[in-house]
């Protein structure tokens, strides 16, 4: 149990009420009401005084615990029922929340919209990452149709933003099955966003080990001449699963101890610059923020090396799945964020 | 003035013996509650907010400090009293060594003087059967705190009933490279080491910072409930962390639902 006020003080400062040092046994004294039994282990020790009645008189507390029981149970049961109507209570808050949000904030696929949404951030972040969930219900078919669908819009949102970098990371990699269709259909979304305007951002999509998918380019830089081509705006989508964490590190592993052995190298020599360096170049670097789409907040295998400092985002009891708010409000809070870092 | 008076009562309220008995009780009663709920095996706690604290109710930071350390003393007694068996604290980042010095002395000065008292009162400890192991980068830490560190590592060393791992100098990239340093120098298993102590229950980040500063990466980016709490850690108490804990019951409670109900489909 908690210490009172006079003994927390007496510990804080180690001295007693009248300011006299504590020796260990006033302390052990002053703590004593407030500790848990002995484990039962040892009250079956020998040191217990031997008891001068005979074993079957002694009394053997029954009654007690099983009310006591009975009563921790009854509490436990009101306690989750109270809490159950809390929760949906807060689902319920939390959902309206996100439909007026929804509704005030809709981009109606105008990057001018967006744009302007974005306006009044102090800074956009220069490396996004979402984590997007393949649904768990529904034929293959359609599981995948629906998460292509939710990977075009994040990127046409983070296009229209500014973000000039999203990585997408969704657990079994079956976004990675074919870049052409998907790069395909990415600019199918980004040109329903821009239509034909110049300002359009070209797009590279890329897989770790994979090559880059970026197809050679429609007229427009040519018509428009370099210059313009220097400053056109341009998004690198990037996919990535949950071989990408773990996995890499262990590779990473085999790799250098391989070269250990072949005496390429020495175990001293690596660092934590010499893993980052070649974490960053098979995979990617550390992302700015990280949204998450989901319930709550749960990393799902995404890789451990990269989310050190990264702002996390996910909207509690968030139900609506990949919404263009929640994407909204993780840019607004990352902007607010003052940057601290270990100081 | 007036919120000076407000503490002023407050503490005296609450230290009147029947006011304090009561709320001692009911402390008891909440925690013997909440074990008849499944309770998470392990939690990690990101400690977070001390100076800010003190800044805020303007004290010196070494006092934000401390009062950081008595409120880790009273979530430790909640979770092993209500049986978490494993817990995990991130008490200083390597990172912090570029605080002022001052500070980082104060701090090495209050971790030792803690670590002599916890070793005076070993066997206390016995009660909670705690065996306290440190993970963390040792060859930075002062020579006479490291003689304390190992004190305690050692007298708790044969209690198996639960489990505080404190995160002192760490970062998780440190502690990644240098499992990865290990398993190159033993060349014969090139396997990672450091998976070995199991994911998490739950995490818990105080203070509204949202980020998890280098702390378990590889430990919890699989299938830990991270949640961010906007508490600074000196306020952090019973009260702010039940319905955290609540909350992973009622959650842990209808996934277990949904999974008998997905059992009866595939019968049927």
């Amino acid at each position: 149990m908690m210490p009172g006020l006079r003994q927390t003080n007496a510990f804080h400062t180690d001295l007693d009420h009248r300011g006299n040092p504590l020796s260990v046994s006033e302390r052990e004294q002053l703590l004593k009401p407030y500790l848990p039994p002995r484990p039962a282990k040892q009250e079956k020790g020998d040191n217990r005084p031997p008891s001068s009645r005979p074993r079957h008189l002694q009394h053997q507390p029954r009654i007690r615990p099983a009310l006591l029981h009975l009563l921790h149970y009854t509490l436990f049961t009101l306690l989750h029922a109270i809490f159950s109507i809390y929760i949906r209570f807060r689902q319920v808050y939390h959902a309206i929340v996100g439909r007026l949000l929804a509704i005030l904030h809709y981009h109606f696929r105008t990057p001018e919209l967006i744009k302007r949404d974005v306006r009044r951030l102090s800074k956009v972040p220069q490396h996004l990452s979402v984590i997007l969930e393949l649904p768990p219900e529904g034929g293959k078919r359609d599981r995948l149709e629906a998460l292509i669908v939710d990977a075009c819009e994040v990127a046409a949102w983070s296009a229209c933003a500014g973000v000039p970098m999203l990585s997408i990371y969704e657990r079994t990699g079956i976004l990675k099955s074919s870049l052409p269709s998907l790069h395909r259909r990415i600019s199918k979304t980004l040109t329903s966003y821009y239509g034909n305007s110049p300002l359009k951002p070209t797009l590279s999509l890329r897989a770790p080990h994979l090559a880059t998918y970026s197809p050679p380019h429609s007229p427009e830089p040519a018509v428009h001449g370099d210059m313009v081509a220097a400053q056109h705006p341009h998004l690198t989508v990037l996919l990535i699963d949950a071989a990408d964490g773990r996995q890499t590190l262990v590779d990473l592993t085999r790799t250098l101890a391989s070269m250990a052995q072949d005496r390429k190298l020495a175990p001293s020599d690596i660092s934590q610059e010499l893993i980052d360096a070649e974490i960053s170049e098979s995979v990617m670097g550390e992302p700015d923020l990280l949204v998450v789409f989901g319930e709550g907040v749960r990393l799902d295998g995404y890789p451990p090396w990269q989310v050190r400092l990264t702002e996390i985002y996910g909207v509690q009891d968030n139900n609506a799945g990949v919404g263009y708010s929640v994407f909204l409000r993780a840019l607004y809070r990352y902007a607010k964020a003052e940057m601290r870092f270990g100081r | 003035m007036s919120s000076t008076y407000g503490t002023h009562l407050r503490r005296w309220l609450l230290g009147l013996p029947p006011v304090e008995w009561a709320v001692q009780q009911i402390r008891g009663l909440l925690i013997s509650t909440l074990k008849c709920g499944p309770i998470p095996q392990h939690i990690a706690f990101v400690m977070d907010g001390n100076r800010r604290y003190a800044r805020q109710n303007s004290l010196e930071t070494v006092e934000g400090h401390h009062m950081g350390f008595e409120a880790l003393a009273r979530i430790l007694e909640v979770c092993y009293k209500s049986g978490v068996r494993v817990v995990t604290i991130y008490a200083f980042s390597i990172e912090n060594f570029k605080r002022s010095r001052y500070e980082v002395d104060g701090l090495m000065d209050m971790a030792k003087t803690r670590l002599v008292q916890m070793s005076q009162h070993g066997e206390l400890f016995e009660r909670y059967g705690a065996r306290v192991r440190i993970l963390g980068d040792l060859s930075l830490v002062r020579e006479d705190v490291m003689e304390q560190l190992d004190r305690a590592a050692e007298m708790t060393k044969h209690h198996d009933r639960a489990v505080l791992n404190v995160c002192f100098p760490y970062t998780s990239r440190d502690e990644i490279t240098r499992s990865i340093r290990e398993t190159v120098r033993e060349y014969s298993t090139p396997s990672q080491r450091a998976a070995g102590r199991g994911g998490f229950s739950e995490s818990h980040r105080t203070s509204g910072v949202y980020r998890l500063s280098d702390f378990m990466l590889w430990q919890c980016h699989e299938d830990t409930e991270i949640r961010f709490v906007d508490v600074l850690w000196p306020q952090f108490s019973l009260t702010t962390f039940m319905p955290i804990l609540l909350e992973w019951q009622w959650r842990q409670r209808r996934k277990a639902s949904d999974e008998s109900r997905q059992g009866v489909l595939k019968v049927q």
